[in-house]
């Protein structure tokens, strides 16, 4: 009965308008990751299929089927079930940091290595949280007055945080956070508690920076060297030896290693200001075939970098365009959504969305510190397409059973 | 709005959320603006600075040719062997892989073996001892590269059959420094290794021909002074852009035509740019403004001239320091212009050999100077010819004749005669070259009337070749003969010693014009500059010649007297200058033998001299030779003079000839 529903009656029952902004993002993710991959000989002469701008055809295509797959089932059958998966995916969380389950790579453990496919936790553990985090705050609002409720939901948000900030990946440890509070939000928690947390939460996000940035060496919170550095680089405050009689060499050391460290920062930037309005034409930008734009992040993390080179003003617009389309069809999914749950998944769904977006363009263009926060739909990686055009599968999902038959 | 609508009634938690997208979009957009519309022009900039490298191209110089077209100065092409380091890189990475392996390999054997001593697992701190660093990757790196790069050349050695030196430290500041650049394995490769390289069909990865144009003097030596020499200097001239990355070998002209046309000769260089990667290696090309050939200098020489003058020099003794000029008389066009010692300009370019460079800089010899107008000297007797001439105009009679003791008295110092004691009159003392007789008569005619004739033939200044190689020479003026002026003063400047000095260009300008009829002409080395072969249309910038520099104001019977008696001095028997006679030419010259003194007037040396002019009917020729430390005049200078007289001859048969008469300026 439900399938035939769907099949007649599609046309009115999807959110067309989020679903072509959705195909227009597909779209130009294969085009750019193509341009950002086919430009070194050794990419030229490897095999079609395997080849990163197929692979990620592969991608959507498997994404796709499974955010239709999503919306199969109705949201509430998910939610039911969605303890058992949130708690699946601690395990795995958990998992990925023993060593010899999880695989290094770039210094993190993040992957769980299938052989054919690099499975990375944190994404899929982002939708298992959003699910959960709805189906929790699910409950009516008054419930939601009491401290242990709310206290509850927190600590919901925090596990997931700190096992993915373990990996180390403070990138998509941190988007969780505005998504937990975006629901926290909707679903109507008291506005003085969450203007509480969200004071606390900015005074200890101020200590925190000033700690990591200027306190002497012995007193800093224990952090990764590089997401030190890379704080440093963002906030463009040259690298201090730990001994104040340092030799010049090592002074001359740390400088040119803040060069290094900035390089990334400084050539996205590159590529981004020198694309101008109207950009230099599809696979003509020079930052990335030369390889200024490193090639290991060209296509996944500074995707973006690529599109505004090449695009230019013009493209970056569509991009903002097409990005808003879906975030604010999807709010009008969230508004008409049948139930709390509804509402609160979608609400959930767009912050996470929002956050990575935000994010990952602030990057580029220098408004954000560098972190390894993928651009939802255009950036190349599996789990990362599987997980976002499964969120748009979930966001349909609730617009699908926005009315009850 | 749209969005809004489902919400604005009951909604405003999930509408503040709207809100704060809004908001960020917003910012992502102000961002965006900033970075790609309002900033962009800096960052366009940056992307220049950081992946275009400019390398200036020298422009192909112009030749230079003699009056006829022969060209003593030309550009060849040169093949240098290169190896095209981008496109070894595939070998550098391949090369480098194992490499990386083994040592990772290797780390890893330590770490076990580390492990098993300490019996525990190690610590993230004591691991990081066993990572494979940044620096030794880059040595590991550095090795793979020289690996290859020495591969390949022993290859290109066994394929040229000889041994090809390469250099590691030299090898790594290329890479380091211009890496853009392809690397030269080996320079100027000769014809034999060019055909050994290109009979194999198939070209090694990354190895090429580069042909380089080269500055070639098909002559060498000849005309060595006259041509100069060029040093290598790639620095932008006036009006260049100023800034490149890079530039290819370039030369400038450091004396003669090569210098003082040097504006003319080298063109205009070009400019490419080199789009690099990251890493430096090359990636494409663009050439924004090619190079201009330079023009063609064509000269006033006469090839087969100046050979046989310095055919006549050369025959004087292998070291002979002298100078030979041939002017035409009516024209001023210097024919031929030879100094002795001479110098190969080809070895500035191509290098000294052996002993080269301390023959160049022995202070006795000084082949750099050109003695046919960078040196002083006096004149000895051929400065007779402008005493007489003064004697003339003062109203000397020419039959009137001294008695010659074999020495004169000026004050109490004597000065002996080389002449024998007797009676002279002008035509005798002329020819047997008598001081008391010039003495007599110049001081008779005063010394203002030197200096008047002096300063007509501007003596004592520079006649304005554009080689860079010219003095002055000394010449007392009218306020210097005013004070502090004896008698003997004026006797010295009457047999051409003391308070002058001459170049033998000066002498033969002075020739001439007692030849031509009295004008003194510029002499003139360039005749024209000819637009470069590539804008063949383009106008050529011609010198004119016959430029009268100033009149001797003399009259006619006087140089009639004067030609008469230069004309006995080689006709006669007893003519000091009988060794230059050529049968079929009648030639008036003038032998001189001057006395070099050193600063405490002790004689060291002579310099001899033969001034003379040709055919005496209707002169055409000045022929003047010097040579240092000869004999006398009429032994050392005249023989020579009689070897060009009829180089001159031959060069006169063969010009009547029909067949060659197209050779002739056009």
């Amino acid at each position: 009965m439900m399938q035939m529903s769907l099949l007649s009656e599609s046309q009115s029952r999807l959110e067309k308008w989020q679903l072509a902004a959705v195909a227009g993002l597909v779209l130009l993710g294969a085009l750019f990751v193509y341009s950002a991959t086919m430009s070194g000989e050794a990419a030229l002469t490897m095999a079609w299929y395997d080849q990163s701008w197929f692979r990620q055809l592969v991608w959507y295509g498997l994404g796709a089927v499974a955010g239709a797959a999503l919306c199969l089932v109705d949201y509430r059958g998910l939610a039911r079930w969605s303890m058992v998966g949130y708690w699946l995916m601690m395990l795995l969380l958990a998992a990925v940091l023993i060593p010899g389950v999880g695989s290094m790579r770039f210094g993190a453990r993040r992957w769980i290595d299938l052989g054919f496919f690099q499975f990375q936790p944190s994404e899929f553990a982002k939708l298992a949280f959003l699910l959960a985090q709805a189906h929790f705050l699910s409950r009516p609002a008054d419930e939601l007055r009491q401290p242990r409720i709310f206290w509850q939901s927190l600590g919901l948000t925090a596990l997931p945080f700190l096992l993915i900030l373990r990996q180390p990946d403070l990138g998509s440890a941190l988007v969780l956070v505005p998504a937990g509070f975006a629901m926290l939000y909707a679903a109507g928690a008291p506005r003085r508690l969450l203007l509480r947390m969200f004071a606390a939460g900015g005074v200890l996000a101020v200590l925190f920076l000033a700690d990591v940035l200027f306190a002497p060496p012995s007193w800093q919170f224990r952090l990764e060297d590089y997401q030190t550095r890379r704080l440093k680089v963002f906030f463009d405050i040259p690298y201090t030896p730990a001994s104040p009689n340092a030799t010049k060499a090592e002074r001359e050391r740390l400088r040119r290693q803040q060069l290094d460290d900035s390089y990334n920062v400084r050539q996205a930037l590159i590529s981004v200001g020198s694309g101008g309005l109207t950009g230099k034409g599809w696979r003509q930008g020079t930052q990335n075939a030369l390889g200024y734009l490193p090639r290991a992040v060209a296509h996944n993390d500074f995707i973006f970098s690529v599109i505004a080179e090449e695009e230019g003003f013009l493209g970056s617009v569509v991009v903002l365009a097409l990005y808003g389309t879906v975030l604010f069809t999807g709010i009008r999914i969230a508004g008409q959504a049948r139930d709390r749950l509804g509402r609160l998944l979608a609400a959930g769904v767009l912050a996470l969305l929002f956050s990575q977006i935000f994010i990952n363009l602030g990057m580029n263009i220098r408004l954000m510190p560098v972190t390894g926060v993928p651009l939802p739909l255009l950036s190349y990686g599996g789990s990362s397409v599987l997980v976002s055009l499964m969120a748009i599968g979930l966001l349909q999902n609730i617009y699908f059973h926005r009315k009850s038959y | 709005m749209l969005v809004f609508d489902p919400l604005r009634k009951d909604d405003p938690r999930l509408r503040f959320l709207a809100l704060v997208m809004l908001a960020g979009l917003g910012i992502l957009l102000a961002g965006l603006w900033w970075v790609q519309i309002v900033s962009a022009r800096d960052y366009q900039a940056k992307i220049e600075t950081q992946s275009f490298r400019t390398v200036r191209i020298p422009a192909v110089r112009g030749q230079i040719r003699d009056r006829n077209g022969m060209v003593l100065a030309e550009n060849r092409p040169t093949y240098n062997l290169c190896l095209y380091l981008e496109e070894l890189r595939g070998a550098f990475d391949r090369a480098c892989t194992p490499k990386l392996t083994a040592a990772r390999a290797e780390l890893k054997h330590r770490a076990e073996a580390r492990r098993a001593q300490l019996g525990r697992r190690l610590n993230r701190q004591e691991r990081r001892e066993f990572y494979l660093g940044a620096a030794q990757k880059n040595a590991l790196r550095r090795d793979a590269r020289w690996e290859v790069v020495s591969n390949v050349v022993a290859g290109l050695s066994q394929r040229l059959q000889k041994p090809l030196p390469l250099s590691r430290p030299v090898f790594e500041r290329h890479y380091d420094t211009r890496l853009v650049l392809p690397f030269p394995v080996l320079a100027n490769l000769d014809p034999l290794d060019v055909a050994r390289f290109e009979e194999q069909a198939l070209d090694p990865v990354g190895v090429d021909l580069e042909i380089q144009s080269t500055r070639f003097y098909p002559f060498q030596t000849t005309a060595a002074h006259v041509l100069g020499y060029l040093r290598r200097d790639d620095s932008s001239v006036e009006g260049e852009e100023a800034f490149f990355s890079y530039r290819l070998p370039d030369f400038r002209g450091l004396v003669g035509t090569e210098f003082g046309f040097d504006r003319e000769l080298r063109g205009v260089a070009g400019a490419k740019s080199v789009l690099v990667n990251s890493i430096g290696y090359r990636h494409t090309e663009n050439v924004w403004s090619p190079a201009e050939p330079g023009r063609n200098v064509v000269l006033t020489l006469d090839l087969a001239l100046q050979q046989a003058a310095e055919r006549a020099l050369a025959s004087a003794g292998a070291g002979a320091r002298g100078a030979a000029v041939v002017l035409e008389v009516h024209s001023g066009d210097i024919l031929a212009m030879a100094s002795s010692p001479t110098l190969n300009p080809n070895h500035s370019i191509q290098g000294f050999p052996p002993g080269e460079w301390d023959r160049r800089m022995n202070p006795k010899l000084r082949p750099l100077i050109n003695r046919a107008t960078q040196e002083n000297y006096a004149p000895g007797s051929i400065f007779k010819m402008l005493v007489g001439l003064a004697a003339l105009e003062a109203g000397l009679d020419p039959h009137e004749t001294i008695q010659n003791p074999g020495y004169i008295y000026i004050g109490r110092r004597q000065i002996r005669d080389t002449a024998p004691p007797g009676a002279y009159d002008f035509r005798r003392a002329m020819k047997l070259s008598s001081n008391t007789y010039f003495i007599t008569n110049g001081l008779r005619a005063g010394v203002e009337n030197l200096i008047r004739l002096g300063q007509r033939l501007h003596l004592g200044e520079r006649a304005g070749l554009p080689t860079r190689q010219e003095t002055a020479g000394i010449f007392p003026d009218y306020h210097r003969v005013s004070a502090n002026w004896t008698a003997g003063d004026t006797a010295n400047l009457c047999i051409g010693q003391g308070a002058l000095a001459v170049t033998p260009l000066q002498m033969a300008v002075m020739t001439a014009a007692l030849a031509n009829g009295g004008n003194v002409l510029w002499p003139r080395l360039v005749d024209r500059i000819e637009p470069a072969d590539s804008a063949p249309e383009a106008p050529a910038r011609i010198f004119p010649s016959g430029q009268v520099r100033d009149r001797l104001g003399v009259r006619p019977q006087s140089l009639a007297v004067m030609r008469e008696a230069l004309l006995a001095d080689v006709e006669d028997p007893d003519g000091t200058g009988r060794r230059a006679a050529v049968e079929g030419l009648r030639i008036c010259g003038k032998t001189g033998t001057a006395q070099v003194t050193d600063e405490r007037n002790r004689l060291v040396d002579h310099t001899t001299w033969f001034a003379s002019f040709a055919p005496y009917e209707k002169p055409k020729y000045a022929v003047v030779v010097m040579v240092e430390s000869g004999g006398s005049g009429g032994g050392a200078c005249a023989p020579l003079a009689k070897l060009i007289y009829t180089a001159i001859l031959d060069r006169e048969r063969q010009a009547k000839a029909p067949a060659l008469a197209g050779m002739g300026r056009p």
